[in-house]
Parts: C-alpha cells; sequence; structure tokens
C-alpha cells in the first residue's frame, strides 16, 4: 500500500495542480459561478478516485510481490497479474527463474554423477583389497603385519570416502530403528581389531546389555568406527585402554567413548567438529583428515542425536553420543 | 566330499578362494565363462555356490533366480556393496545369505559351513575329523586335544588356536599381532597379556608331553615353535 502510495504521488500532485490551473483560467476568464466550479472539481476528483482504486485492484498482486521478500525460488515464478506492467514482471521473473533452474538442474544432475562415481569407484577399489587382504591373510612373518596395517588404511579410507559422499543424499539412505547398542558396539570393535592390536591399545566395553536406543545401525557404526579410531590413535604409546561404555539419564542414553591419551588442546576444542580441521594433534600424530570428528557430528545432527566433547591436554578425551532409548529390557 | 561352485569375476579372488576352499577339503570349481553359469551348474551339481553380485553380461541375482528353477541348493553372495537393498535384493531374489567384501576367511569358511549344516544337516567334515600334525605333535582342534607319541593333553579353546597357528608355521616367527588376531576371532575381547598367559600355559602344556623349551620368544618379533623333539621320536 505504501509503495502504491509513493509510486502515484507525482501524478497525484500532477493532478492537483492541473485542477487549480483550470479554476484559475476559469477565473481569468470570467468564468464567475463558484458552485459550479467546485461541481466540476468534485466530479474530476471522483473520476480520478475512481482511477486509483481501479488501478490498484489490478496491480494490487503486482504490489504485494514488490514489497514482500522472496521466501524461495518458487515464489519469483508465481503470477503477479495480467496488468501490462505486471505481465511483464511476471515475464522477467520466469525467464529468470527458469534459467537458474536449468543451471541448477545441470549442478545436481552433476553432483549426482559425481557422487555415482565415487560410489562405484570405491566398490570397485574393493575387490582388489580384497584380493590383497585374503591373500596375505595367512601370512604370519611380521612383515605382513605392516601390509596388513596399510590395507586396513586403505579399507578405512574407502569407507570415509563413500560415507562422505553419501551424507549429502543422507535422506535416502537412513532408518531409524531400534538398535542394539551393545551388538553393535560389539561388532564394530570386532571390525577394529587390528587397530587395537597393532597400538597395543585394547577396549573395555561396559555397555548396558539390555539397552535399545533409536538409530540408524549402519551410520552409528560408522561414527562409532571414526571415534574408536581417534580414541586409539591418541592413545598408542600414553595408554593402553580405552573404556566404551553407557549412560542412561531419562529417556537418553549415551554411548561414551573415553580414553587417557593424548587429549586436546584448549584451543583446538572448540574446532575439532569442523570439516578440514586438524588441529594441534593433527600435526603431531600425521594422518588426520580432519573429518572424522565433523562427520561424526553431521550424522548425529541428521540422526537426531547429540555429541558432546570433553577433553583435557594429557589426560585424555571423551566423547558421548547422546540418543533417545527405546525401551531397556528387564534382565 | 562337498563340492562348491564359485561365481566370481574376478579371477585372482576365484583363485584365492578355490584354494582356500580345497584347503579346507571341500571341492572347488570356479566359473570361467560368464555366459555359461547355468550350464556349469547344471554339470558339476555343487553342494553350495558362492555368487557375487557384479558380473559380466547377467548379474548374480539373474542367476541366482536362474539356479533356484533347477536346485535348493545353499546360495551365498558376495558383494563389495554393504548397502541394505543389496543385502535385501540378494536375499529376495533366493539367496541364504550375503558377504561383503573385504571379508576374512573365516568368516566365508564359518558361513560355508554353516549353510552345509543347515542343508545337509550333518557336519561336513565331522565324518573326517581335522587334525594338524607336525613331526608327530597331533592336534585335534576339534576336540580340544594335543597328542605325542601316546600321551594327551587337554587345550582351552584359546590354547588350541594359538598351538594350530604356530604349529602350520613351525620354525618360522609368527608374529604377535597375527597370534593375538587369530585369539580375537574367538568372540572375546584380548589384549597383550591375554597373549602371554596363553603362551606360558601351552609351554607348561608342552613339558607335560615332554616337550621343553620348543617354544621359543623372539624379541621385538612374536614367537617360533622348533620340532626339535622329531629327533627324540
Amino acid at each position: 500500500m505504501r509503495l502504491f502510495w509513493r509510486e502515484q504521488a507525482p501524478l497525484i500532485f500532477m493532478y492537483a495542480g492541473q485542477l487549480l490551473l483550470t479554476v484559475y483560467m476559469c477565473r481569468l476568464s470570467g468564468f464567475r459561478n463558484t458552485n459550479d466550479l467546485i461541481y466540476i472539481c468534485m466530479v474530476n476528483t471522483a473520476l480520478f478516485a475512481f482511477y486509483l482504486i481501479y488501478r490498484y485492484i489490478r496491480h494490487y498482486r503486482f504490489y504485494r510481490r514488490l514489497t514482500r521478500p522472496l521466501l524461495s525460488i518458487d515464489e519469483s515464478a508465481e503470477f503477479v497479474g495480467n496488468a501490462p506492467l505486471a505481465d511483464a514482471l511476471g515475464h522477467l521473473l520466469q525467464g529468470k527463474y527458469r534459467l537458474y533452474q536449468n543451471d541448477i538442474q545441470q549442478y545436481r544432475k552433476k553432483l549426482n554423477d559425481h557422487i555415482t562415481f565415487i560410489n562405484q569407484w570405491v566398490h570397485q577399489m574393493k575387490t582388489p583389497l580384497s584380493v590383497m587382504h585374503l591373500a596375505v591373510q595367512n601370512e604370519t612373518d611380521p612383515f605382513f603385519d605392516s601390509i596388513r596395517e596399510e590395507i586396513d588404511k586403505l579399507e578405512k579410507g574407502l569407507d570415509t570416502v563413500l560415507y562422505t559422499s553419501r551424507l549429502d543424499a543422507f535422506e535416502q539412505d537412513f532408518v531409524v530403528e531400534p538398535v542394539h547398542l551393545h551388538q553393535l558396539v560389539g561388532k564394530v570393535v570386532a571390525e577394529h581389531k587390528n587397530l587395537f592390536i597393532r597400538n597395543k591399545v585394547f577396549p573395555e566395553i561396559q555397555v548396558d546389555d539390555r539397552l535399545m536406543v533409536m538409530s540408524d545401525d549402519k551410520w552409528l557404526a560408522f561414527a562409532l568406527g571414526q571415534l574408536i579410531t581417534n580414541a586409539v590413535r591418541y592413545s598408542a604409546g600414553v595408554s593402553s585402554r580405552i573404556l566404551i561404555s553407557s549412560d542412561i539419564r531419562g529417556q537418553q542414553a549415551a554411548l561414551e567413548i573415553r580414553d587417557n591419551g593424548a587429549g586436546i588442546p584448549k584451543q583446538d576444542i572448540k574446532r575439532v567438529f569442523d570439516a578440514y580441521f586438524t588441529g594441534e594433534n593433527g600435526r603431531r600424530f600425521g594422518e588426520s583428515t580432519g573429518m572424522g570428528l565433523y562427520l561424526v557430528r553431521e550424522i548425529a545432527s541428521r540422526l537426531d542425536h547429540h555429541v558432546e566433547i570433553e577433553s583435557e591436554q594429557g589426560q585424555g578425551t571423551a566423547v558421548r553420543i547422546w540418543m533417545g532409548i527405546t525401551h531397556v529390557q528387564a534382565s | 566330499m562337498f563340492s562348491i561352485l564359485i561365481v566370481e569375476d574376478d579371477l585372482k579372488l576365484a583363485q584365492l578362494l578355490q584354494s582356500y576352499v580345497e584347503k579346507y577339503g571341500y571341492r572347488a570349481e570356479a566359473v570361467q565363462e560368464f555366459d555359461r553359469v547355468m550350464e556349469v551348474f547344471q554339470s558339476i551339481r555343487p553342494d553350495l555356490v558362492l555368487l557375487d553380485v557384479n558380473l559380466p553380461r547377467y548379474d548374480g541375482y539373474y542367476w541366482c533366480r536362474q539356479i533356484r528353477t533347477v536346485s535348493t541348493c545353499p546360495i551365498l553372495f558376495i558383494s563389495a556393496r554393504d548397502g541394505k537393498m543389496e543385502q535385501v535384493m540378494a536375499l529376495e531374489n533366493g539367496a541364504d545369505d550375503y558377504i561383503a567384501k573385504p571379508f576374512d576367511y573365516e568368516v566365508v569358511m564359518a558361513k560355508i559351513k554353516s549353510q552345509l549344516r543347515r542343508a545337509y544337516g550333518s557336519y561336513a567334515l565331522s565324518k573326517r575329523e581335522r587334525t594338524v600334525e607336525c613331526a608327530g605333535l597331533v592336534l585335534y582342534p576339534e576336540r580340544l586335544e594335543l597328542t605325542l607319541s601316546g600321551k594327551t593333553v587337554d587345550l582351552s579353546h584359546k590354547e588350541s588356536l594359538l598351538i594350530e597357528t604356530l604349529m602350520e608355521n613351525s620354525s618360522k616367527v609368527v608374529s604377535r599381532d597375527y597370534l593375538l588376531d587369530k585369539l580375537w576371532n574367538s568372540q572375546q575381547l584380548v589384549d597383550d597379556n591375554t597373549l602371554n598367559v596363553n603362551i606360558t600355559r601351552i609351554r607348561k602344556k608342552l613339558s607335560e608331553l615332554g616337550v621343553e623349551e620348543a617354544l621359543e620368544t623372539v624379541r621385538g618379533a612374536g614367537y617360533k615353535l622348533r620340532p626339535f623333539w622329531r629327533e627324540e621320536s
């Protein structure tokens, strides 16, 4: 409404000026009938008012479009009215919308192609890895321990790639259902047994066997794997135990991974969840991609979990994932 | 003897699987031409099929359905894809189980055994008990017994796993990490100390059999079993 008045203000002033001028001219030319003059003014003003009302009604959508902010790109393609100016604006906006849509479609397709490619590539790499894995599996010489270690790293690296690329398509790729926490922890720990053995760090599991949480087993297992890898890496040579335990508070259960390792420097702790952030420990321990904790928090937030981290340099680190409990079975 | 058909287009993987399966006393056959899977299947009539998902021409699901039209033998899928959908697809197409790459020999063998046991009633190998032999020392892994020249000692499961590994690699150094890895397969958590304790127990049991100092510690590397009792017996 305000825009409408501002837009019409010059016209109203112009009209008022013209009216005054006309009355003045009439007076000069000797027309003295004041009543008739007032009558003429009123009729003219009424016609002008009708014009303004008509214009306001026809351009109502147009003005509303112009004053309200766009909330989504789709709104810009909405109908803005069939008055010539509105129509022209509509065409312009629709044209722009189409162009952007095309661009977005193109990028979306490119991104999807890329994700598909990465997925395929990772799976292709897994067969050669299987071959290597099997080929050295029964070799007892200590030399093969280091080969196995490298194969292990390749596998974990490929998994991280796979899960990172899947993160964008997360919505289609997860099912929240009751997960038996103790079983899941056991499975993940077994998958990482070589990591534990190599680093001479061994896990202690104190997870309530009756606990069922609402989560997605695949993603939670992956996140837990990342946390275990971190805990072991920062414990190696300092401490030989990591503790995986559960805690229940009301309707929430926490899975805690606690190590007594190097800990995280104070200045780094706020940023450990940022992507590609490696911090001081990343420099000291090497092989850090800075993606582990980032992925953990991304996964947690999508699964509606909450992650907290507590650490003191030189004392160790504890990471907790809080999840909803479905039930605790009676023992 | 049970026969197993391996349908895997990665030749190296197929070979490795074949030789491993054969080591466990099964007959194994790997398919060479992937458009003739059914013909091979018909000609050897295997008791179990290991089937890859990604194959040239037709995929594993297709062959699984084909096999199901003529046979109810156990079919185990092997695949690099570990998604839920793939597993569901495999099982829906008639498979009995699903193994994701990369896998352990132990897992594959355990699943093969369990499928054979389910399908054909009894343990495939129980007719001929598995034994590990090294210079007269004989281990019966299923009985958890170790025998040497008439004398027998009982072992725990962990001790049996350890001595089996050491006997299979006698005169060679077996690294601590490798032994720990073997122990871990017994589902329980282990640590460095578990290994020390069990090695000590094995030494004691060997000495009960009259073998002293056969199990050597190789500093910084691992352990070595020297079958020097051979000369005596």
